[in-house]
């Protein structure tokens, strides 16, 4: 049941060419070369340390690896992440 | 995101250290509670540094208790907080608001008086004017009217044609330009040379005082030292000034040229005209087109009509209504007879000479050439003339 409406709203979206992560609620991912990353629509901070961060969202949880890890800003809808990123991992 | 840090530090924010088990918990929790965190930094496994507004960390200490960890305070940043340490070292505060008053009242005195361009009056007079209507050195510069020194200045020198005034950082500028003073009106006290006021061939020198130093024959340009006031006395090689005075004669030109078309054309209203009407706002202008002008030669007259007429109370209206009228004219050609026409420039060419002639210049010679080129008429007049070219320059004038 859940499925089917996830699917409506993705067919609605795709026709009126709305933009998806709003109506869906899905995260955002903007990587800015390998020195800031600002997810959008997360869910909360699962872990932090200077190595891993991994957010929850809707999708899954996100995972961020790197070196000097930081978090410029949190924000209910938003976290920047700065520091050197090496790798982004989706786990669903 | 700038906007926000000076915001920020305009309300004062704290940097704070968390100590705890479950710290990425207390993020989520803080966020959800739109708490602003921001510069996150993770020093080890239990312990967090974090900045936050002063406001939120109040609201951060309740979410703190429910989490079980330790939050204190580390540093604190922001103008509020600079203000209060401000508040404790009074003394800091007071000499530097002291030294920029110190700065702001010296630059605001006047320092120095300059006067150029006073070839015929003594410095030391108009500083000592000055000085009585209160202008002198050390006067702050923003009680001094400048119309005030100009109309001094002018009321009590009626040989200046021209004067300025310029404060300029903490210096007074004067600016006069006189006119030239027939000699016996220059102050005698004052050693002065006499100088040329106009290029000519020396025909006669008479030394009354002072030395000539140029001789019969010798052409002078304008500003040349004629009679020096600086006298070196021929055994010790001492030099003392004086008041030179004499008489300079000189042998000065004049020439004017006019030139003149000899077929003109000359134009004639026919009586024809064709209006148009135009809204001008400001400085911009619409024209309503009514098509094409229909006349070959015409002439423009523009008049200008305010909407609403406020002339009685001093006040422009913006928006005037514009009348455009052109007026047709017949152009003719006129062939003008060419002895009248010489005599005419002849005349016309003696009489802007006559402007510039002194009344004591004795005539000695009047030449006249006339040239046709094309369709112009071009006359010279040159008259020759023997006058005196001295002018008194005081010596010393200027301060340096």
């Amino acid at each position: 049941m859940k499925k089917k409406i996830e699917n409506m709203k993705y067919n609605i979206s795709e026709a009126f060419e709305l933009p998806r992560d709003i109506i869906m609620d899905l995260p955002k991912l903007t990587v800015l070369g390998d020195k800031e990353a600002s997810l959008l629509n997360h869910k909360g901070i699962i872990e932090y340390t200077k190595e891993t961060i991994r957010v929850n969202t809707k999708s899954g949880i996100f995972k961020i690896t790197g070196e000097d890890l930081e978090i410029k800003t949190i924000l209910a809808e938003e976290i920047i992440i700065v520091g050197r990123i090496k790798n982004i991992e989706i786990i669903s | 995101m700038l906007a926000i840090k000076i915001w920020n530090y305009f309300k004062g924010y704290v940097i704070i250290r968390v100590e705890g088990l479950t710290l990425e918990r207390l993020l989520n929790l803080a966020a959800s509670h739109d708490i602003y965190l921001w510069d996150v930094k993770r020093i080890n496994n239990i312990v967090l540094e974090m900045k936050s507004t002063t406001r939120g960390f109040k609201e951060l200490k309740k979410i703190v208790k429910k989490v079980g960890c330790r939050v204190e305070i580390t540093n604190k940043t922001g103008f509020p907080f600079l203000l209060m340490k401000l508040r404790e070292r009074k003394m800091w505060v007071g000499g530097f608001l002291l030294f920029w008053a110190i700065i702001f009242f010296l630059s605001s005195l006047i320092w120095k008086i300059d006067i150029v361009g006073n070839e015929q009056t003594p410095r030391e007079e108009i500083i000592s004017l000055l000085k009585n209507n209160n202008i002198t050195v050390g006067k702050i510069k923003y009680r001094l009217d400048k119309e005030d020194i100009k109309d001094l200045l002018i009321e009590n020198y009626d040989y200046f044609s021209f004067v300025s005034v310029n404060i300029k950082g903490t210096k007074l500028t004067i600016e006069v330009k006189e006119q030239d003073l027939p000699p016996e009106r220059v102050d005698k006290n004052y050693p002065c040379h006499i100088v040329a006021k106009k290029k000519g061939v020396i025909v006669k020198v008479v030394p009354k005082n002072g030395k000539a130093v140029v001789e019969k024959g010798k052409v002078v340009n304008p500003g040349e030292i004629l009679i020096t006031g600086i006298i070196t006395s021929e055994f010790g090689g001492e030099t003392h000034l004086v008041h030179a005075e004499g008489e300079v004669l000189a042998l000065t030109r004049y020439s004017s040229i006019i030139r003149e078309p000899i077929v003109k054309n000359e134009e004639r209203f026919t009586g024809k005209t064709f209006t148009q009407k135009g809204i001008k706002i400001g400085d911009k202008g619409i024209q309503f087109m009514k098509g094409d002008i229909p006349f070959e030669n015409y002439k423009e007259f523009v008049e200008e009509k305010s909407l609403i007429n406020l002339e009685k109370y001093d006040i422009d209206f913006p928006i005037k209504i514009v009348t455009y009228e052109y007026r047709e004219v017949e152009l003719k050609e006129v062939k003008q007879n060419i002895d009248f026409l010489k005599n005419a420039n002849q005349i016309a060419a003696t009489k802007e000479i006559n402007k510039e002639l002194p009344p004591n210049a004795q005539i000695q010679s009047k030449n006249i050439r006339h040239q046709i080129d094309d369709n112009i008429l071009t006359t010279q007049v040159i008259i020759e003339t023997i006058e005196d070219i001295g002018k008194k320059l005081i010596i010393n004038n200027r301060e340096d």
